[in-house]
């Protein structure tokens, strides 16, 4: 029963290791401590995974001690796993091995690897952390914990410039979005007096639904805030384009996997609570449309592979939360499960990609790399065909599953998702088909590439077996699948809840119509690709004289880091020094500090001219402070 | 037998008010004789002469309360403790002036901010 | 004799409160504890008496005036500034001690009361009074004063001893 704690615990002492032993540990020594740290992690997740699995609708309470006890504020330090949770620590554990075997290979050439490995055992536990805990505020402390490993992890190459900053960057909006989470807390602790989730949602299943502005929307839209601050939405999304400054493991393990679905997941684990809140979900379904749309349409022209792939992650995150905003909780969850696979392994195709380069990221450089990565390029193109949406893959199964279930909520909402998901098979293949297909255009880069060591090309083809079969778990009713995921997590996001949300009729025509349609738009969206992007780059040169405005404004991306940077950085840099000026400078310094500094030392000054040094003076003095006592005396006597 | 003196015949008889005045205006020369001159070896007199008041003062009381030996008793504690305050006294002056040799007291002033 | 001894020490007081000479301030000191003594014996008090000519007199006045022969110093240096607010201050708290004094043993009901005992009859105190008294009811304090006298030795001697 207790060896749940060991699923954070283990990495935890990983990271202790090397973060405190580890520069003076061989290299293989510290690379064996955080690989065994998260494999015996993993395999406790595993164990769990098979004992939730024998009885999903059981939810496992592990209490291990009071953390916060003040009067009715009852916070345990309590685990909790069911479905849902086990579910995520798979992932994350699973994912997260492969990703330190694959580290090995690709931070091979770097120093300080201890401190690498530190990091990232110390993120696997934050992120356990989070998803076992059993309250808000313990899960809150994970919640931090993955922001502050994720600032870590970004500054990793703390030499360049850009690096510190875009992690600086990453911890900024991030904190944005945890006052929101902060408050949300309050609000909800305010109105149910507890912050338990199971108290919490017993509570909830005895309200009614809010159809007006009150309470549980207001904590809904705070809580919603915190999740587009950590899962990149807008208006917090853009960190996560520039968080690929961090080593791409990194970007794979934090920044597409795990760290950045903390926010579906939380939602998924407070379901209860916003199906209360529909103003909330239909706000969540249009940032969720827009953040995928926006964010596809930035993809389109990036010349880095990684921010191709960062965007793309910000897009996928939208379609996501566009399936929690209609209710399809289950659905929004299985495409984190479905994505953590097939875009970690794009990632870590691009970090071999990368390597293989020596450190190149430009793709209108590479090209060709076919015959050179066979093994590279046949996994990525596993995980490019999920993410495009082809059939029969994961990303097919939970991506229609999203869209099927928004266009019953609303077409219009299901017409946008179909836009994204048409840009999205376009600059999935463009950037392949840049990469792999077609002439070498820098043969220099070319001619030194090289396929990587197997300690990278492992995890590569086991992540895309994982992503092959993740479909399994979810294939749609519609198409003949039985839809495992939806009826595990059934228990778990429903949450013996008295009000359902609204229950879909399956309407089988419907399914079948919806899917062609995507399916079509996205194979001739894809094969437009082809055809402009086989020949290399003229199409994009000739499309970029004639739509300049247009390619700009994609390129750039809306243009929307230099609005940020003038219209909220720069004002807020006036103020602050508007502040320092007047408020440090004059107020607290000047007035606060300075003055009654300089009043004592006139006073001072004033009074050291009794201080004479002189014998005789000083005997006056007390004299006269003897007569004043007698006379006080005296006076005081009658 | 004899009638109770007045007070401006104590003053002048030697009754207890008269030793008292006595005691006072000798505490009082000794006194000034510390806060107006500057010699140390004339303040050390004032000081002196501060303690033979008060001896008087203390001997005067004893012989108004019946004469009773405590009084000289502590005026011969008084006395050792004038010749240590002597002694100790007499050997800083000396040490002083050796520092300075000066024996103004206003010069002795390094104790100052 | 009383208004005899009482002029003898005061006067003599002032003079060497006065004097710019530092031997003959020390002299006219000499003379103020004999006055000093002469009212020890007006009180009835002859070995109290006996005590200041020999202790006062005889020993600190002869080391004081070994000191001031020693340090070779006998005039006042003249002033380095005048201190005028510490002398017209100090005046003034002298006139207003002594007009306090005047007006407390003048008004006190205490020192009135006291001061119609009668006193005709009290007996000189003798050194077998003295002894007893000392010895019986303060060992404690007597043995302290010789330890302080010792104490006060030794800390005389190094301090003007430049190397012990």
């Amino acid at each position: 029963m207790n060896s749940a704690i060991l699923i954070p615990l283990i990495p935890f002492l990983g990271f202790a290791l090397n973060g405190l032993v580890g520069h003076r540990l061989s290299r293989a020594l510290s690379n064996f401590i955080a690989c065994s740290a998260i494999a015996s992690s993993f395999a406790l997740s595993l164990v769990w995974f098979i004992r939730v699995l024998e009885n999903p609708q059981h939810r496992f309470d592990l209490m291990i001690g009071q953390w916060i006890a003040v009067d009715y504020l009852q916070i345990p330090f309590a685990f909790v796993i069911d479905a849902l949770s086990s579910i995520m620590l798979l992932v994350i554990t699973g994912i997260g091995l492969l990703i330190h075997i694959y580290s090995i290979g690709y931070m091979h050439h770097e120093k300080a690897t201890a401190r690498f490995f530190a990091y990232l055992n110390l993120f696997v536990f934050f992120m356990t952390l989070l998803v076992m805990s059993s309250s808000l505020p313990l899960l809150f402390v994970g919640w931090e914990g993955v922001g502050l490993c994720s600032y870590l992890l970004i500054g990793y190459y703390f030499e360049t410039e850009e690096a510190p900053r875009a992690g600086l960057k990453a911890f900024l909006y991030n904190r944005v979005g945890d006052v929101g989470v902060l408050l949300g807390m309050m609000i909800l602790f305010l109105v149910f007096k507890t912050l338990t989730i199971s108290d919490l949602l017993q509570q909830v299943s005895q309200r009614g639904v809010e159809n007006y502005f009150g309470w549980l929307t207001f904590a809904t839209l705070m809580l919603f805030l915190g999740c587009t601050g950590k899962s990149a939405q807008i208006p917090l999304y853009l960190w996560l384009p520039d968080a690929m400054a961090g080593p791409t493991p990194v970007s794979a393990l934090i920044h597409a996997a795990t760290m950045v679905t903390s926010g579906i997941y939380l939602v998924c684990r407070l379901a209860p609570l916003f199906v209360l809140a529909p103003h909330t979900l239909h706000l969540i379904a249009w940032i969720g449309v827009l953040t995928a749309l926006f964010a596809a349409t930035m993809a389109l022209f990036q010349k880095d592979i990684k921010k191709v792939l960062a965007y793309s992650t910000v897009s996928q995150l939208g379609f996501m939360f566009l399936g929690l905003g209609v209710t399809g909780f289950s659905a929004g969850f299985f495409h984190v499960f479905t994505h953590a696979w097939f875009k970690a392994l794009l990632f870590l195709g691009a970090g071999s990609v990368i390597v293989a380069l020596h450190h190149e990221q430009d793709i209108f450089k590479m090209g060709g790399l076919r015959k050179k990565l066979p093994i590279t390029f046949y996994t990525m193109l596993i995980g490019a065909l999920c993410l495009m949406g082809f059939p029969g893959t994961s990303g097919f199964a939970s991506k229609d599953e999203i869209l099927y279930l928004t266009y019953l909520h609303s077409p219009m909402l299901w017409s946008l998702g179909v836009l994204a998901a048409v840009c999205t098979a376009f600059y999935t293949t463009r950037f392949m088909v840049l990469v792999f297909a077609g002439q070498p255009r820098d043969l220099n880069i070319f001619d030194h590439a090289h396929e990587s060591p197997w300690w990278m090309t492992i995890p590569l083809i086991l992540l895309s077996l994982g992503a092959l079969v993740a479909v399994m778990f979810g294939w749609p009713e519609a198409f003949g699948g039985h839809n495992r995921i939806a009826s595990w997590l059934q228990s778990a996001i429903h949450y013996a809840q008295s009000i359902q949300p609204e229950v879909h009729e399956l309407h089988i025509g419907l399914a079948w119509k919806l899917a062609i349609i995507t399916t079509v738009a996205s194979l001739l969206s894809a094969g437009l690709a082809w055809k402009l992007y086989a020949e290399g780059l003229e199409w994009e040169q000739k499309f970029e004289k004639k739509c300049l405005h247009t390619y700009r404004i994609l390129r750039e991306k809306y243009y929307v880091d230099q609005a940020v940077q003038t219209l909220i950085i720069n004002p807020f840099f006036r103020l602050g020094q508007v502040f320092w000026k007047l408020g440090d400078v004059i107020l607290i310094d000047g007035i606060g500090v300075n003055l009654p500094g300089a009043v004592t030392h006139v006073m001072g000054d004033l009074g050291s001219h009794l201080q004479t040094g002189r014998l005789r003076n000083y005997t006056l003095l007390s004299l006269l402070g003897l007569l004043g006592l007698l006379v006080l005396l005296w006076s005081g006597r009658t | 037998m004899t009638e109770p003196l007045s007070f401006f015949q104590a003053l002048w008889m030697g009754g207890l008010q008269g030793y008292l005045w006595v005691g006072f205006l000798l505490f009082i020369i000794g006194l000034m004789t510390v806060v107006l001159r500057r010699s140390f070896l004339l303040q050390f007199m004032g000081i002196e002469l501060m303690l033979n008041a008060i001896n008087i003062i203390l001997l005067a009381f004893g012989k108004w309360h019946g004469g009773i030996p405590t009084a000289s008793t502590f005026y011969l504690f008084i006395i050792g403790v004038a010749a240590c305050e002597a002694a100790v006294g007499l050997a800083l002056i000396v040490e002083l002036y050796r520092l300075k040799s000066t024996t103004d007291a206003d010069q002795h002033s390094g104790l100052r901010h | 004799m009383f208004l005899a001894f009482a002029l003898l020490t005061l006067g003599s007081a002032l003079a060497m409160a006065f004097q710019k000479n530092v031997i003959v301030a020390g002299l006219f000191l000499v003379a103020t504890f004999i006055g000093v003594a002469g009212l020890f014996v007006l009180l009835s008090n002859p070995v109290s008496a006996a005590l200041q000519i020999i202790v006062y007199a005889g020993a600190i006045l002869v080391l004081l005036l070994f000191v001031i022969m020693m340090l070779n110093a006998h005039e006042e240096e003249p002033p380095q500034e005048d201190l005028y607010i510490q002398r017209y201050l100090g005046l003034g708290v002298g006139v207003l001690m002594i007009g306090g004094s005047f007006w407390f043993i003048k008004e006190s009901k205490l020192l009135q009361s006291l001061s119609e005992r009668p006193v005709n009859q009290v007996a000189p105190v003798s050194l077998n009074h003295i002894g007893t008294e000392m010895l019986s009811h303060h060992l404690v304090p007597f043995e302290m004063i010789g330890l302080l006298l010792l104490v006060s030795m030794i800390g005389a001697i190094s301090l003007v001893k430049k190397r012990l």
